[in-house]
């Protein structure tokens, strides 16, 4: 290990010699031979090898011998260089490198002749038996069902590799697991039917965040109010619920701001249906449960909810400022885990519930199970069959055997004989969603497929993929028809689909779970800048920043804009909260909407604070996370990890360095550090004026903020826009890593060097349509890898043991 | 969401900046539960993690052998020296493959390297909880139960490089190929030992319910695996395996629930305070000790990376960066003041398994406790004299109140999976090796 990190240093160093013997790296283009005249693996030999040989190794690739009339066969290494030569990361900055029209000629060269050779079919791959993940679970019951529930308190979160927690490989068993899949189906087949068990109410509790202001109006609520919250509670029956809102205490617990007068309004499906007064009547007294208890009990209301999803708003009425302390308080952030001054805080709702049951109610989900409802005995049966056949078709994403209605009326008995027709229909439901058919999706290869073979898959299981791409979900009636019917291939048939599909509201799966994870915006949630360094910072704020980059994303989705805009849009999206935070001028209240802007530097993914902020540390920028984020995720180039057992810096007499930069080039001193810093630091470094909450500032501390650097192919930037039109000198290199991460999760698998030929071949025919969303959506689902599947040569496959 | 049969007056809960917790509302249930008869001492393990090591100047005793002072970040543990053996000079796989974050949670229970790779070819060992889970855990509902206390869902990208996020997820490997998930919600975890609530005969009806619901699954399971490729059927034999470990579970929950007449009233889901729930954590892994539900453990108290921060201790950086602390000494103190107070919870844990009668004894007398970090320095990913203090009597095999010392080093020192094999051993398992163990150290 540490004579390879060794030699790369030497490498390195080597590298930074021979750039100031030459003194420039800039291609002279006067030197550039004819195109057809050049042979990539010459090219490579002369300018590659001094560090790429198979005695120094540089980055564990070694490109001497290879032969230059066998570069299919070699395509893995190839792929490797590939990638950095397309974003024009080597030779290292300093290193001589040929003139751009050769080195253009290079990359196009080794690709063709890749391409070329991969044939018209590629090789698809395979995954393994997939299983539903939880969001797709989610979406699953109230595709099935109408249930529109949370499901995180039922299933446990699902691990990820490549980025991604849909994949195959991944998502194995475990008793554990299958025992929460089996609870599962339990408690959600009595929700659907609407089974309460009178006498044990249940509570369910919905928390605030700590961190969210409850000064302003929240969306949602009515107008007058601030603070609080909206909620969505499933009533599984009509009857009575409590609802018990919770005010927040400090440490020592004291409710807070309760020295002025307040009121409480408690709503349903916006209807006001108690208003309860706090505050003002008498001074607080410390560590006074019992005034609290008081107090909370005040706030509680006994209500009817009829069965099925309500909104619950709980929030206070507005105070005219004249009345409000709070509004002197310099920050943005109310939190003070202390102080019982101010303005009271909403922390949990809880519904408590039933507690008498009128009826079973009418709710969506009923309505979707129950399609008929016997009046006789007699009728029972064959009621059930109904029911139970249509929604096993859909559970099971495929026509519905005997043998399957069979097991599910046997369930049905099973209840039946415990109760009335519905509580038989629970228990076949119960049963239907614990079927692995429903939590697994089953690819199966035709009966006499050879080991080795790479054959389409059927048209069921490529309406499967097609949902769980789209949809994160089970395809609908009409995909399932089409499947059925064998008609899904047809020409056109598929395109019109995917049309279909994309408009459908269901698509916005992909902003959850694609975008969600391929821009972090998952991470927003455990990002907690220092309250010290970022006193303004809220959960407002962090709600804001995913919502305006989800909001860009879906408008690029559903506009069908070229994908390029994510990196260039000249629009955003705001509400006051935020507009406030990057200073936009004129917008006021809680709901977002489009601004254009006028800010170049604010544009696309790169200005946004999202993005910013996740790659952040809590007290300070970090331009190596931000660096290494902008080249993992927008274009593809993960640099290496750290080298094992980073030896530490020795400690310089207690003074550290004024500023994140200064500290950074101290870092890069060391060989080993510098080779993979010197291509994440100056990334990260162009962004320094924006601080570790996307705030833009001039200085750090008392320094000025430098934000220019060499990037990895030389280039020269100074700040966020110009760093922008560095990363997309080659926009195909951005579309291209788009492309990549889409198809690794409409696939669910990571992708291998083998699916390189298709991933380019969306790309060139996506550029003839502007790179247009629809276009790479239409490419995967199109591309061998998405519709066919290859049966492993090493096991026979086929009979049971 | 978070459901509840009903919710914890939060009085309950944490007051100030100390950790003294009530939960009587457990303590009420356990004689309803606690079914078993007095035979023999049962023997339970636990092993419970930190992620990126500790300030060892403030972990490792100054003395070999009986008699040391607990250093600073040790001294919450005083109380119960007498049952604690401090062992240093343990190393964990060394980090050849820039998986720092992967190799030391992926290692602390089954001293084996994680293998690099993202795909369905992860490897690395069966882990000793799950090893114990298989020797003495089936007597018990549950064999074993996992715990964690971070939703890793809000964590993308925070995985090494080239490493699938299992190894970082979980600290328990029921084959080197099977990962198992950690529970952070403590209404779950009452739930696995409890069940859902409701009477004893609606507990009844829904586990008969289940257990045909059960049957019907695993023949359908049997016809659909005939046909699948090789890889898959493999998936859906694991599949069928682990039904067979719910029906065991099931049949347990029945004898439980035949038995008891009134269910008790279920915590509520992740508490807002990060304190809280550790808490309650080991709140519930108590009780299910008590109660025979459960005797094998793990628990990753905070996940690898993670960006927690503690502001009852006045610390606003997250964990990670601020283990990174590049040698500065005020950043060590600040990061060291993290290691003192995580290691009272421990502590917190070890006094009421001491305050627990148990036999002859307490429940700590009868437990075998594992904590520590898989990394000595979080700052340079060191996994060379990773800090160990095992706690409790193991039945009388275990003498406390000892420096078990070797050499901190990384030739010198001795492998992980020494330490993780005498524990198993001491836990009456005949085992000859674990992971990478060479051997076995003086417990």
């Amino acid at each position: 290990m540490w004579s390879k990190l060794a030699l790369t240093g030497v490498c390195v160093w080597l590298g930074m010699m021979f750039g100031s013997a030459t003194s420039a790296q800039a291609p002279v283009s006067s030197a550039t031979p004819p195109l057809s005249a050049i042979d990539p693996k010459a090219v490579i030999d002369r300018y590659c090898l001094t560090c790429h040989s198979s005695r120094v190794r540089s980055g564990g690739l070694v490109l001497e011998g290879l032969d230059a009339s066998q570069i299919p066969r070699d395509a893995e290494t190839w792929e490797k260089v590939l990638v950095k030569l397309r974003t024009g990361a080597m030779p290292p900055a300093g290193v001589p490198r040929p003139d751009r029209a050769t080195y253009d000629q290079v990359i196009r060269q080794l690709e063709s002749t890749i391409d070329a050779a991969a044939g018209p079919v590629f090789d698809p791959g395979r995954t393994l038996l997939h299983r539903m993940n939880r969001a797709e679970y989610q979406n699953a019951l109230r595709d099935l069902l109408a249930l529109d529930i949370d499901v995180t308190p039922l299933l446990p979160p699902d691990d990820s590799s490549y980025g991604f927690d849909n994949i195959a490989d991944i998502l194995g068993v475990s008793p554990a697991l299958q025992e929460r899949y089996l609870s599962a189906a339990d408690k959600i087949s009595a929700l659907a039917v609407g089974v309460a068990e009178v006498g044990t109410p249940l509570d369910t509790s919905y928390q605030v965040p700590a961190d969210r202001t409850q000064r302003h109006h929240i969306e949602g609520l009515p107008l007058g109010t601030r603070g609080g919250t909206l909620i969505t509670h499933t009533a599984p029956v009509d009857g009575e619920y409590l609802i018990k809102p919770r005010l927040w205490k400090t440490n020592n617990s004291i409710i807070r701001g309760l020295t002025q007068y307040d009121r409480l309004e408690v709503t349903v499906d916006g209807r006001r249906v108690h208003v309860a007064t706090i505050g003002g009547t008498r001074p607080y007294v410390e560590g006074a449960e019992a005034i609290n208890d008081e107090i909370h009990k005040r706030l509680e209301v006994r209500v009817h909810l009829d069965a099925g999803p309500r909104k619950i708003g709980v929030a206070f009425v507005h105070r005219t400022s004249a009345q409000a302390p709070d509004i002197l308080q310099p920050f943005e952030s109310a939190l003070d885990p202390v102080d019982a001054g101010g303005l009271p805080q909403l922390d949990l709702i809880t519904v408590s519930g039933p507690l008498d049951v009128s009826g079973a109610g009418e709710s969506p989900s009923r309505q979707r199970i129950f399609t008929c409802r016997p009046v006789q005995v007699s009728q029972e049966r064959g009621c059930a069959t109904s029911i139970l056949s249509r929604l096993a078709r859909q559970a099971y994403r495929r026509p519905v055997k005997d043998d399957d209605v069979d097991a599910l009326l046997e369930a049905f008995s099973l209840g039946r004989a415990g109760g009335d027709f519905e509580a038989g229909v629970r228990v076949a439901l119960q049963r239907m969603l614990a079927d692995p058919e429903f939590v697994f999706r089953v690819e199966r290869d035709p009966a006499r497929a050879r080991a080795g073979s790479i054959h389409r898959i059927s048209d069921l299981e490529l309406a499967s993929r097609l949902s769980f791409f789209l949809w994160s979900s089970i395809p609908d009636e009409e995909l399932l028809t089409l499947a059925s019917r064998r008609r899904l291939t047809d020409a056109g048939a598929l395109e019109q689909q995917v049309k279909r599909m994309m408009v459908d509201p269901r698509s916005n799966a992909i902003v959850d779970n694609f975008a969600g994870q391929w821009l972090y915006l998952r991470n927003l949630r455990s990002q907690s800048p220092d309250r010290v360094e970022f006193p303004d910072f809220d959960d407002n704020l962090r709600q804001a920043f995913r919502r305006e980059t989800e909001m860009l994303f879906e408008t690029v989705m559903q506009e069908d804009r070229n994908v390029l805009e994510l990196m260039t849009a000249d629009y955003t999206f705001v509400n006051e909260r935020l507009a406030k935070h990057y200073g936009i001028p004129n917008v006021y209240g809680s709901h977002f909407r489009r601004v254009t802007l006028t800010d170049e530097r604010r544009k696309g993914l790169l200005g946004k604070g999202s993005m910013l902020l996740v790659t952040s540390r809590a007290e300070r920028t970090s331009p190596v996370l931000r660096g290494k984020w902008i080249l993992e995720n927008l274009l593809g180039t993960a640099p290496p990890p750290p080298p094992a057992d980073v030896p530490p810096f020795p400690e310089n007499s207690g003074e550290q360095p004024a500023t994140v930069r200064e500290r950074l080039e101290q870092h890069r001193a060391n060989a080993a550090c510098a080779s993979c810093h010197k291509l994440m630091d100056p990334v990260g470094l162009a962004l320094e004026n924006f601080d570790a909450v996307g705030r833009w500032r001039d200085r750090e501390g008392e320094a000025p903020i430098n934000a220019s650097g060499q990037l990895y192919d030389g280039s020269q930037v100074d700040g966020p826009v110009a760093l922008r039109k560095a990363l997309l000198s080659r926009p195909e290199n951005f579309v291209q890593t788009f492309t990549e991460k889409l198809m690794t999760y409409a696939l669910g698998r990571g992708l291998t060097y083998r699916d390189m030929p298709a991933i380019r071949r969306i790309v060139r025919q996506s550029a003839d349509q502007d790179y247009r969303f629809s276009s790479i959506v239409s490419g995967i689902v199109a591309s061998s890898p998405f519709q066919m599947r290859s049966v492993p040569s090493e096991v026979s496959k086929g009979a049971a043991r | 969401m978070i459901i509840t049969k009903k919710s914890l007056p939060r009085r309950t809960f944490l007051r100030g900046a100390g950790i003294a917790l009530a939960l009587p509302w457990l303590d009420a249930m356990v004689p309803a539960f606690a079914l078993r008869a007095q035979a023999a001492p049962i023997r339970r393990f636990a092993g419970l993690y930190l992620p990126h090591g500790m300030i060892m100047a403030n972990f490792t005793p100054q003395a070999d052998g009986a008699g040391f002072e607990l250093p600073l970040i040790l001294k919450s543990l005083e109380p119960y020296r007498d049952q604690l053996v401090v062992v240093t000079g343990a190393n964990g796989p060394r980090n050849l493959d820039n998986g720092g974050h992967a190799y030391a949670p992926s290692s602390w229970l089954t001293g084996a390297t994680a293998k690099k790779t993202q795909g369905s070819d992860i490897h690395l060992a069966e882990s000793l909880d799950q090893v114990l889970a298989r020797e003495i855990g089936q007597e018990t509902l549950l064999p074993s139960l996992e715990l964690a206390t971070e939703d890793f869902t809000s964590y993308v990208g925070a995985c090494e490089t080239g490493f699938s996020c299992s190894y970082m997820n979980t600290l328990s490997w029921s084959s080197p190929t099977t990962p198992l998930p950690m529970e952070i919600n403590p209404r779950v975890v009452f739930e696995r030992l409890f069940g859902a609530p409701g009477t004893s005969a609606q507990r009844l009806e829904r586990l008969r319910r289940n257990q045909s619901v059960l049957d019907s699954v695993r023949a359908k399971a049997t016809r659909l695996r005939i046909g699948l490729g090789a890889q898959d059927r493999s998936r859906m034999d694991d599949y069928l395996e682990n039904l067979r470990e719910i029906e065991r579970r099931i049949q347990k929950a029945e004898a439980q629930a035949a038995s008891t007449t009134e269910v008790p009233d279920a915590p509520p889901g992740v508490p807002g305070q990060r304190a809280e729930h550790v808490a309650l954590l080991f709140d519930l892994l108590a009780i299910a000790w008590q109660a025979d539900l459960t005797r094998v453990a793990s628990f990753m108290m905070g996940r690898d990376v993670t960006y927690q921060s503690y502001p009852e201790i006045g610390i606003t950086e997250g964990h990670h960066p601020l283990s990174h602390h590049g040698n500065n000494p005020e950043k060590m103190a600040r990061f060291g003041a993290i290691n003192t107070y995580e290691t009272q919870f421990f502590a917190k844990f070890l006094d009421r398994l001491r305050s627990t009668p148990d036999g002859d004894g307490t429940l700590l007398d009868n437990s075998i406790v594992f904590f520590g970090s898989g990394m000595s320095g979080g700052n340079t990913h060191s996994t060379t004299g990773l800090p160990i203090v095992i706690a409790g009597g193991g039945s009388g095999r275990i003498k406390g109140g000892r420096h078990l010392r070797h050499p901190v080093s990384p030739s010198d020192g001795i492998p992980l999976g020494n330490v993780l094999l005498s524990i198993g051993q001491r836990m009456g398992v005949e085992m000859e090796r674990h992971g990478q163990s060479t051997g076995t150290i003086d417990l």
